[in-house]
């Protein structure tokens, strides 16, 4: 465990306060966190719960609208609350280093990387432009990425999301800071490409003895990377404790709800037998591009009434655009799609309205996929309408039953905007729009990756409920394969437009695998503390900076 | 030293003390360097000097007490969605709106308002203000002040129906092209690039000339001039709304274009529509001012505030101050509409949440 060692950061009773509706809410409310120098601390918790508000109050920074109210952060024996902002200035970058959730927006795309690395250590007079050039080849070998005297003199879209993060807590690493702070660094990675930096992170950290805080959601994750873990919920400290005591026996009820939420899992049903089943949806061998880009290559699958058939495989990989292909948004180049035996026009101009009504489409990101200045009446109303030709006190009727279905109260919400719902219950009425429209095939692209982990688990048991209570068939496009544990019936596995692998979950699940299904299952982070060292003992440790490249 | 001085010395230190005394810190910086102020021009000019920062000061003080209670009123008689947003009006823009309320209601009751009829000739020409003429006579000996009420009817309801009339081919245009793509977006385009490059008094006293100058001629040309404009900006807010998932689910649902734009683009992009919407009136009203001012606008004997400086222009040599009152009434209004129009794009571009 962690030996006894200097305090490099100490936070007591934080109290931050956001201003919201014209008045100050308080969003962290007294938070306590101690930080010894190359000690790795993890905060957990769900979207709200105050985590990356404290990771910058620990650099002594408050976002747009935000101030720190109260309590005291002492980093090295100063006092940040009190510092003058120019000191502030001069301790970040230089002793704090900060890496942030997205690497692609947080560079500069105008400049080169090599140019945004050396800017800190040059501007604070470390040292001078060639060395500063020497030493960012130095720390971009030793974070494996390829080419390391070449890979900084491009510009941040020439490299891939894997290796700008890599290349951004390098920067981070360039003036030797004593504590970076890790905001989800790895969140918008595929599992591949993220456990290349999460192996990244922990070597230089280890390595130079930094002490870092890694923010995440992600509980094995942090299970890899911390020594010590703090839960939070609503800005408050549930508990803290050591890595592996925190995994083994969580004491509050919170964190044992955290640990069990991917205990969810319905009984797998299987293909009908009679040889005369049609398939609901068939797709036969389609090819489909964007411009001169192929990104489909003859992609076949079927999906059978009441069955959920989760299509997993990395950004890229052709996922989206199957789904692009099947609502008729891209019409494919080769190949059909059959409805219930009979071939889909290709443009979704050509359909029919009873073709459009059976299929349809539950969005990633329920904020872009609800109209904002809609009631909610109206979104849900409005298919029921379009396609049922329901009015008045009928289509009221409608719309309270589906709210009742997706677990909101008609009464409540019935008048309610998008933007006054949480996501949780924004992706519910997205839900029921699908359903409005008395659906015979649903695709859910992502629907549970932009949500909590608890809140997700919510979503996946109404889908599962819905399916048995409508005989719904599912298209599950995701990347996280602990969802398609949870849900799935049947299993296609695709990479770079093609179908690598596809059977019952069952099957899938149990080796022998395909050699990219095996990559992938393998790269899902577990509970483990040792699971990542295990697993590049296994790989070896060249594989790693490879292992996107697969 | 007067009474005057001495008062109005005495009231200025009274308030810094009294502000200072209750800690109102703001309130005391303003009221003392105005003290400090009156100091040094009370030396240089004298009590006139004196007196007029007071008419100013009280000036200023009316116009910020009308605009507070006017602000209070709307609020009171609004219902309570459009309320809430009244309580984030800053006071100029409540100024704004009561500017322009006096407009509309001089243009609605103009006949009832004034005393005279616009184009009755009622004195000599260039007859000095009295009783029965408040701002004297102009060129031909009508009332200047009836001329000023009709003109608010004539030029601003004519500047109101081209910007809506702009604004209905511009805002249509715009939501097509950005929702249909395309050949038609490329043609629109291209044809508002046209238009756009030539210079817009230029073209519009082209057509003038052609087409010759009644009414409809002047609103239908206006509007073509100004409707690249709405056009660009429609297409830019509403390409930014087509490429959001809920129009493509609407699509897959089968909607038409119609019910696209009407129910699913338009609402999102409102806000900024309704900004540029005040800014354009400005400018369309600005141009109809210069074309009656260059003789091809409103045409005599109708009261325009633009021809009006015109033909009392010679006026201005005998140190006169009648052909600047109709361009003040104009200055005022662009200055009323911006004020309503800052405060609009403040809201809309999102600033408002800190």
């Amino acid at each position: 465990m962690v030996p006894k060692r200097d305090v490099l950061l100490r936070i007591s009773d934080l109290r931050i306060e956001g201003y919201s509706d014209e008045k100050w809410v308080e969003i962290v409310r007294g938070v306590d966190l101690t930080l010894h120098k190359g000690e790795v601390l993890g905060l957990i918790g769900e979207s709200g719960a105050g985590k990356s508000t404290i990771g910058l109050a620990a650099m002594g920074f408050a976002r747009d609208g935000c101030r720190i109210s109260g309590g005291s952060i002492e980093f090295d024996g100063m006092e940040l609350t009190t510092t003058p902002e120019s000191d502030l200035r001069a301790l970040r970058g230089s002793r704090i280093a900060y890496v942030a959730q997205s690497a692609a927006a947080s560079f500069n795309p105008a400049h080169r990387i090599i140019d945004q690395h050396t800017e800190a250590p040059i501007q604070y007079r470390i040292q001078k432009r060639v060395e500063a050039q020497e030493d960012a080849m130095q720390l971009y070998e030793r974070l494996r990425l390829p080419n390391p005297g070449e890979i900084g003199f491009r510009y941040p879209h020439q490299v891939s999301g894997g290796q700008l993060q890599r290349a951004m807590t390098a920067m981070a690493m360039a003036c030797r800071p004593d504590l970076i702070i890790f905001d989800e660094p790895t969140t918008a990675l595929d599992v591949t490409t993220q456990i290349e930096v999460l192996a990244a992170i922990r070597d230089i950290v280890d390595q130079f003895n930094t002490a870092a805080i890694y923010i995440t959601h992600d509980l094995a994750v942090v299970a890899q990377m911390a020594d010590t873990i703090k839960v939070l919920l609503k800005g408050e400290e549930v508990e803290e404790a050591p890595t592996e005591e925190m995994l083994d026996s969580p004491k509050e009820d919170y964190t044992k709800s955290l640990w069990a939420v991917r205990s969810f899992q319905r009984p797998q049903k299987h293909r009908p037998k009679e040889a005369d089943a049609i398939p609901i949806v068939s797709v036969q061998g389609i090819d489909a591009a964007y411009g001169k880009t192929k990104v489909l290559d003859d992609v076949s699958f079927d999906i059978y009434p009441g069955m959920t058939v989760a299509v997993v495989g990395e950004s890229g990989s052709g996922k989206s655009t199957t789904a692009r292909c099947i609502t008729g948004l891209l019409p494919p180049t080769k190949g059909q799609i059959l409805f219930k035996g009979e071939p889909l026009p290709p443009r979704y101009q050509d359909r029919s309205k009873d073709q459009l009504r059976q299929a349809q489409m539950i969005y990633q990101m329920a904020d872009t996929a609800l109209n904002p200045k809609i009631r909610i009446s109206e979104i849900i109303g409005r298919p029921a309408q379009f396609y049922g030709g329901l009015h008045g006190a009928k289509l009221k009727n409608r719309v309270d039953e589906l709210l009742d279905l997706i677990e909101l109260e008609p009464s409540k919400f019935y008048n309610r905007y998008p933007p006054e719902l949480s996501g949780g219950q924004k992706q519910r009425v997205g839900i029921a729009r699908a359903l409005a429209a008395d659906p015979s095939f649903i695709i859910c692209d992502e629907v549970t990756s932009a949500l909590d982990q608890l809140v997700a688990e919510g979503i996946l048991k109404l889908l599962d409920r819905l399916q048995q209570e409508f005989n719904l068939a599912y298209m599950f496009i995701t990347h996280d394969l602990a969802t398609v544990r949870s849900i799935a019936d049947e299993v296609v596995v695709m990479q770079r437009g093609k179908v690598v692998e596809q059977g019952p979950k069952d099957e899938m699940f149990t080796p022998p695998h395909h050699p990219y299904t095996d990559l992938l299952l393998s790269s899902v982070p577990e509970m483990d503390p040792n699971w990542l060292t295990t697993l590049l003992e296994e790989r070896g440790t060249d594989a790693i900076g490879e292992a996107a490249d697969v | 030293m007067s009474t005057f001085v001495i008062g109005y010395y005495a009231l200025l230190i009274g308030a810094s003390c009294l502000a200072a005394y209750f800690n109102k810190r703001n309130i005391f910086i303003l009221v003392f360097s105005l003290t400090m102020i009156s100091f040094i021009t009370g030396i240089i000019g004298g009590a006139p000097a004196l007196r007029f920062i007071t008419t100013a000061a009280g000036m200023l003080a009316l116009a910020a007490g009308t605009s507070y209670a006017f602000r209070e009123f709307l609020i009171i008689i609004t219902p309570e969605g459009v309320s809430k947003e009244l309580r984030t009006a800053p006071l100029t823009a409540a100024f704004g709106m009561f500017v322009i309320f006096t407009y509309a209601l001089a243009g609605v009751f103009a006949p009832v308002i004034a005393p005279f009829g616009e184009a009755e000739v009622i004195s000599s020409a260039f007859a000095p203000p009295d009783e029965t003429m408040l701002l004297g006579a102009d060129q031909l000996g009508r009332d200047m002040f009836s001329r000023i009420i009709y003109g608010a009817r004539n030029s601003v309801g004519l500047a109101l129906l081209a910007t809506m009339l702009a604004f209905i081919m511009g805002a249509l245009a715009g939501l097509l092209a950005a929702t249909k793509g395309g050949w038609f977006d490329q043609f629109a385009g291209r044809l508002a690039d046209v238009i756009m490059s030539v210079p817009s008094l230029i073209f519009a006293l082209l057509m003038l000339s052609i087409f010759g100058t009644n009414l409809a001629v002047i609103v239908i040309v206006v509007a073509v001039i100004y409707s690249p404009r709405v056009f660009r900006l429609t297409r830019a807010v509403a390409g930014n709304v087509v490429v959001m998932d809920y129009i493509e689910a609407a699509k897959l649902r089968g909607e038409g274009t119609w019910y696209l734009i009407r129910r699913e683009i338009l609402p999102n992009s409102t806000a900024p529509l309704i900004a540029e919407f005040g800014l354009e009136f400005c400018f369309v009203f600005l141009l109809i001012a210069g074309l009656s001012f260059l003789g091809l606008g409103i045409q005599p004997p109708t009261a325009d505030w633009g021809s009006m400086v015109r033909e009392n222009a010679t006026l201005i040599s005998f140190g006169e101050m009648t052909p600047l009152i109709p361009a003040a009434a104009i200055a005022l209004l662009t200055v009323a509409v911006n004020f309503v129009v800052d405060w609009m794009l403040f809201r809309s571009s999102g600033l408002k949440e800190v």
